[in-house]
């Protein structure tokens, strides 16, 4: 489903994540994992065009997106859920939810999917995003990705700054939503988390992949037992 | 004191008006328009010309506004394209530059070439009497005007779907493109609709008062004025500041004396950004 292929990216012609290459099939949940500035966000950003790549390519359902700006791969069905959120503070939940829809009227199943996945966002339909706790702000922006009926949903880090019982609670919506059929891919530092979300993982040093498997096959690699799940 | 009043809120409407053109572009890309008080009388003068020409004054009002949403898009097209691909202050700054120029060109050619023409628009019948107020049927015109268009550009901007997406893109640009929006497009469009607002103000300007072809910097003035009191990017703030500005103007003006109310108006328009330097109802950053 997302085929990328030589990936390069960064800022001011430095480059931050050199020569990628990663797979996702239709219906798997694959993890990409990595400490702190691995390149994980750049890599993310690259794909969903809010970032110009410099070398590489990126084919989504058979298409190439690589290239394309941000709002345009959005319409391809690729829905990116940023680390900092990009919410409109001054704007409504409710707001928040028809521009996922943009430039459709939501789709009130879909709408009501949402509101079932995160119930804390139907009380407070009324309310500001930037009035919003840090756990809100999460669903919301999942929300606001879902409203435009992603098939594919990437996350970077989903779990920024939340609390750890928060973060479980977000991985237990991401794997309802797993369950419905939708395609996850999910940048984590907190790996235990993805780990039991995902099929496969890649593991993001340097901005260069290291090292590829499934998730078991992972979990029992004792380099990522060390750098990430905390064993030794 | 009640003429004061409803003078000032006569004149804060417009004020209102003329800055919401220019705090939106501000608020959506970060483009300051220093040429929109020249939008204004170029405009003005196509209404001219429409008359001279006699197609009617309507129809010539019609090709007024026709001519502000050109000017907008040729603004966009041309001048801004280099302006397009900087970001934050270096945008700000350049688009500042740039039209800065492009407003001492058309500054410079109309007043060479039509150096005694202005625009006025007599509205027919005496004055009348709004509470108990004598206005200028001009004025009263005006202002109904002005009333509608404010309240035409609220509803765009809080009940419709174009609304919602101009105003996501004032709030996160990102998160914007991540739903589908794409802030150039907006960006466009609220420049088609910033030299349409701008035509209006002429056309209401010119039911008070000549809109003369050095009129540009004067309106573009005051303009930034309002914009800056208001707070930045912020329409409410626009037409807070608007009025807030006209009755101060009025009352300097009757009670202190016509030379001193331009005076009293920057000091009431310093005092606010000292004490809240993003205008009234600006976004902090």
């Amino acid at each position: 489903m997302l085929e990328v292929s030589g990936l390069s990216a960064g800022y001011n012609g430095n480059n931050v994540v050199h020569d990628v290459s990663f797979h996702v099939n239709e219906g798997e949940a694959v993890m990409i994992i990595g400490s702190n500035g691995a390149g994980k966000t750049t890599l993310f950003r690259a794909i969903s065009g809010l970032l110009v790549r410099s070398a590489g390519e990126v084919m989504f359902q058979g298409k190439a997106i690589s290239g394309l700006p941000a709002h345009r791969i959005v319409r391809h069905g690729l829905g990116f859920v940023p680390a900092e959120r990009h919410l409109f503070p001054r704007m409504t939940v409710e707001d928040h939810l028809y521009l996922g829809a943009y430039p459709k009227r939501p789709d009130p199943e879909t709408m009501s999917i949402v509101l079932d996945l995160f119930p804390r966002l139907a009380e407070r339909l009324r309310q500001r995003a930037g009035t919003l706790s840090g756990g809100e702000q999460q669903m919301l922006a999942v929300g606001r990705a879902l409203m435009s009926q992603p098939r594919l949903l990437v996350l970077d880090e989903p779990t920024t700054g939340l609390a750890p019982k928060l973060a479980a609670e977000a991985y237990d919506a991401l794997a309802m939503l797993r369950g419905r059929g939708l395609t996850v891919l999910v940048a984590e530092q907190q790996v235990p988390l993805a780990m039991a979300l995902s099929d496969r993982g890649y593991v993001l040093e340097n901005g260069v992949i290291r090292m590829e498997g499934s998730s078991a096959e992972l979990a029992e690699n004792p380099e990522v037992q060390r750098a990430y799940l905390g064993l030794v | 004191m009640r003429a004061t009043i409803v003078d000032g809120l006569a004149l804060g409407l417009r004020f209102g008006l003329l800055a919401a053109g220019l705090t939106l572009v501000y608020g959506l890309g970060g483009v300051l328009n220093l040429a929109y008080g020249q939008m204004a009388v170029v405009s003005a003068m196509v209404v001219l010309f429409g008359i001279d020409a006699g197609v009617g004054v309507l129809p010539a009002i019609g090709m007024g506004l026709v001519a502000g949403a050109v000017l907008g898009l040729i603004f966009d097209l041309t001048l801004l394209r280099p302006v397009y691909r900087r970001q934050g202050e270096s945008r700000v700054l350049l688009s500042l530059l740039l039209s800065l120029g492009a407003a001492f060109m058309v500054d410079g050619y109309l007043s060479w070439r039509y150096p005694f023409r202005s625009l006025s628009i007599q509205i027919a019948g005496g004055p009348m009497n709004i509470v108990g107020v004598r206005l200028g049927r001009g004025v009263v015109v005006a202002s109904g005007i002005t009333i509608v268009v404010l309240a035409l550009l609220f509803v765009l901007f809080r009940f419709t779907a174009l609304g919602r997406a101009i105003r996501s893109v004032i709030e996160d640009e990102q998160g914007a493109q991540l739903v589908g929006i794409s802030p150039r497009r907006m960006l466009r469009l609220m420049l088609i609709l910033s030299g349409v607002l701008a035509a209006i103000v002429a056309v209401t300007q010119a039911m008070v008062r000549p809109v003369t072809v050095t009129t540009g910097f004067e309106l573009t003035v005051f303009a930034l004025i309002v914009t800056v009191v208001g707070g930045l990017g912020s329409f409410a703030g626009a037409f807070l500041g608007g009025l807030g500005l006209g009755i101060i103007w009025s009352f300097a003006a009757s009670h202190i004396g016509n030379f001193l109310s331009l005076v009293i108006l920057l000091g009431a328009a310093a005092i606010t950004i000292l004490i809240r330097p993003s205008g009234l109802l600006g976004v902090k950053e």
